[in-house]
């Protein structure tokens, strides 16, 4: 058993769920039965206790509960059969209904390079390289000097990025390959994290080099962090891994599944964007209505420094581009008075994008917050120390994240990180000022109640939209648009980067972003569309935008470029399609708003749109929005065209 | 069964096996074999034999765990690793 603090102990859990889920389900009422399977597992219990959650699972019938197929493709050096039933457990309470491929035992580079292998034909979502630091072969002499040892690490590494490359070329699957967990023994003792040579410093720089390597597409599974909070002594079980080749010890299988099950839900677009605080005994010790601002707790002692430690792990979490909103039962004058003149605030009003201190119930405050911020509730993440609060907030909104926060404030962070609720495979510039943006919106909207008539506003408001063809320096954030865009989201499909990569070097398909700037600031890179010449249509297969620069007229610039690139490629109409998602209900009619005709519908609730007044269109243009080429010294051209 | 092992011993194992199989009819005896439970493959003898281990607070070696394949085996090993649950 892992040594974790838990809200419930092993007994109590048991109790809870098993026979509650299992009355629930046995009376049909799955959706209430999974909702309390999705709040009561812990990934820290142990091995057995995961299982029987899985068979509980296996119990409920699943058509129910909408869960989005994936399929995942284990290419091991061990045995994964135990791991994926957990694993498919941990992706269903994340939402996924997934089917798994597992290559024959040790049989990777087999499998990776017959192009007519099974793993083809699966048709993967996710490839996992589920190797460990077994499987890492880097002959180094004691003594070795450090140049050798690195050349030594680079062709281990090579092999790894061979591997990627014929996996890309074939299928176009993210790539998740696990990094060496470093083994406990070490034969020259501590002096092994002392040389350059010893085999622990050498797995760590192969560690290394191998996320150096790393390519678009292709993720690194850290499995020695895993292993590291794991705890080495417990990670490794020879007994399993002699008997039947079990890479690590069973125990860990929760956890390992749960961080794996966050990251591939980010993967897949799922990613939580904004926390949503309360403020007394939360961020602070104290109720400041009550105990004003000389006697709230922050700072200067034990209490108050865990409190102040909790503040400055959301700044973190900020400033790499996580919102952040305060929902808080208070006297709004009273709440924000800490924020202005408590010397140990790490967090300042500019840090937050919607400030709600009042009275009303919080379900409610916090829709308000999703509205305003124009985001999902299902991308919110719930924290208060209030356990009613948090208990009424879950069955309120169902779709939101609520953290179990403990009484002490010193396991806030700890309870708060180890979710994983803010998994990302990339980084943009768009993360780095994304708080700034959501505020300049703000200021844009009390700008715009000067306005009475709408264009006036549109006008006044400086707007230049910058348009450019997918490149290197883009790429990123490009995929990142289209799989976090839920709702500006025409057909819902996912594109990793590979994917991408494969459709722009193609001559009939252009892939296009746009980036908008205004009086108020930069929005950054915020539309992307992937456009398809077929039979002198030019169709629009993948079209996202940002809610935050909705009702700006964007929508009309995008149409009206494409009329351009349409009549440039010898189009005679631009062709558009709506499949409806769970989410997308607000574009349903854009195609429509923007003068398209209906010419097709599906049993789906699709429908295709056309639009042939190209030349008309361009010749009444009319903008708010002045147009700007990309500037070509900011990116470099990735794929040449066929 | 052996007659040094007590029934009590008998009961908690027939509970893991219901457990592990799902199936709350299950009614083990010493002859018991993979044979006779349909859900009982290589897939399920680690589930069984990690369930047992839990449950006796034991560690199997690996010649044990390959030794488990009936019931009756199962309790000898269990009767001999763990002498505090045999009262």
């Amino acid at each position: 058993m892992v040594k974790f603090s838990e809200p419930v102990s092993p007994a109590e859990h048991k109790r809870d769920v098993f026979e509650e889920v299992r009355e629930l389900a046995a009376s049909g009422n799955v959706a209430e039965a999974f909702a309390i399977l999705r709040t009561k597992a812990t990934p820290e219990v142990d091995f057995v206790e995961q299982s029987r959650l899985v068979r509980l699972l296996h119990r409920l019938d699943r058509k129910t509960l909408n869960l989005t197929p994936l399929r995942i493709a284990f290419l091991a050096t061990s045995t994964v059969a135990h791991f994926s039933e957990v694993l498919w457990l941990w992706l269903a309470l994340d939402g996924f209904d997934t089917t798994f491929y597992s290559a024959g035992f040790d049989t990777i580079e087999q499998t990776v390079i017959d192009p007519s292998s099974d793993l083809y034909d699966f048709k993967p979502d996710i490839v996992w390289l589920f190797t460990g630091y077994r499987d890492v072969h880097i002959s180094v002499a004691p003594g070795m000097s450090t140049a050798d040892v690195n050349e030594a690490v680079q062709s281990a590494v090579y092999h790894r990025v061979r591997l990627w490359e014929t996996l890309q070329s074939r299928t176009s699957a993210t790539i998740l390959q696990n990094n060496a967990d470093l083994p406990e023994e070490q034969i020259f003792g501590n002096f092994e994290g002392s040389s350059s040579w010893g085999q622990t410093n050498v797995l760590r720089r192969f560690n290394v080099a191998l996320a150096d390597a790393v390519v678009a597409g292709v993720t690194i599974f850290d499995l020695d962090q895993v292993a590291a909070t794991f705890g080495r002594r417990q990670w490794f079980d020879s007994r399993y891994w002699f008997h039947s080749k079990h890479a690590f010890a069973f125990d860990a299988y929760g956890l390992v599944a749960h961080r794996a099950s966050r990251l591939i839900a980010s993967v897949k677009g799922r990613a939580r964007k904004c926390i949503v605080l309360d403020l007394d005994n939360t961020l602070w010790g104290g109720v400041i209505g009550d105990d004003g601002i000389e006697g709230i707790r922050l700072g200067g002692d034990a209490e108050g420094e865990a409190y102040v430690a909790f503040q400055e792990y959301l700044k973190s979490l900020k400033t790499r581009g996580i919102l952040l909103a305060v929902c808080s039962k208070n006297e709004e004058s009273a709440a924000r008075e800490p924020f202005l003149k408590h010397s140990e605030m790490r967090l300042s009003l500019d840090d937050l994008v919607v400030f709600q201190a009042n009275w009303n119930n919080k379900a409610d405050n916090i829709v308000n917050i999703a509205r305003i911020l124009n985001i999902g509730v299902d991308s919110l993440v719930f924290v208060d120390d209030n356990p009613v609060e948090r208990d009424f907030v879950r069955r309120s909104l169902p779709d939101i994240t609520v953290v179990e926060l403990p009484t002490d404030p010193a396991g806030y962070v700890a309870s708060l990180d180890k979710e994983r609720l803010f998994e990302t495979i990339s980084f943009s510039a768009e993360d780095q000022i994304r708080s700034q943006m959501y505020q300049e919106n703000t200021r844009r909207e009390e700008f715009s109640q000067q306005f009475s008539d709408l264009s006036v506003y549109l006008q006044s408001l400086e707007m230049i939209a910058t348009v450019g063809d997918l490149d290197a320096v883009h790429l990123k954030r490009m995929q990142q648009l289209i799989s976090k865009s839920n709702q500006f989201h025409l057909t819902g499909v996912r594109l990793s980067e590979a994917d991408l990569l494969q459709l722009a070097k193609r001559s009939d398909t252009d892939i296009k972003y746009f980036k908008l700037s205004d009086r108020f600031g930069d929005n950054g890179l915020i539309a992307v569309l992937v456009l398809q010449e077929r039979e002198k249509a030019l169709h629009i297969d993948t079209w996202v935008m940002s809610c935050r620069v909705l009702s700006r007229g964007m929508e009309d610039f995008i149409i009206d470029e494409l009329c351009r690139l349409a009549l440039h490629r010898g189009c005679q109409s631009i062709i558009g399609k709506y499949i409806p998602t769970r989410k997308n209900t607000l574009v349903a009619k854009l195609y429509e708003q923007l003068g398209f005709e209906a010419i097709a519908s599906e049993s789906d609730g699709s429908i295709t749109w056309r639009f042939n007044d190209l030349e008309g269109r361009l010749a009444r243009v009319n903008h708010y929005i002045t147009r700007q080429e990309n500037d070509r010294d900011e990116g470099t051209t990735v794929c040449q065209k066929a | 069964m052996p007659k040094s092992i007590n029934p009590d011993i008998v009961e908690r194992l027939n509970r893991v096996f219901q457990d592990v199989f799902d199936d709350p009819d299950i009614q083990i005896n010493n002859e018991t074999t993979a044979e006779d439970i349909e859900l009982w493959d290589s897939l399920n003898h680690i589930n069984l034999v990690l369930a047992v281990e839990k449950e006796f607070g034991i560690k199997l070696n690996a010649p044990e765990v390959a030794k488990l394949e009936n019931v009756g085996a199962m309790l000898q090993v269990i009767a001999d690793r763990a002498p505090i649950n045999n009262k």
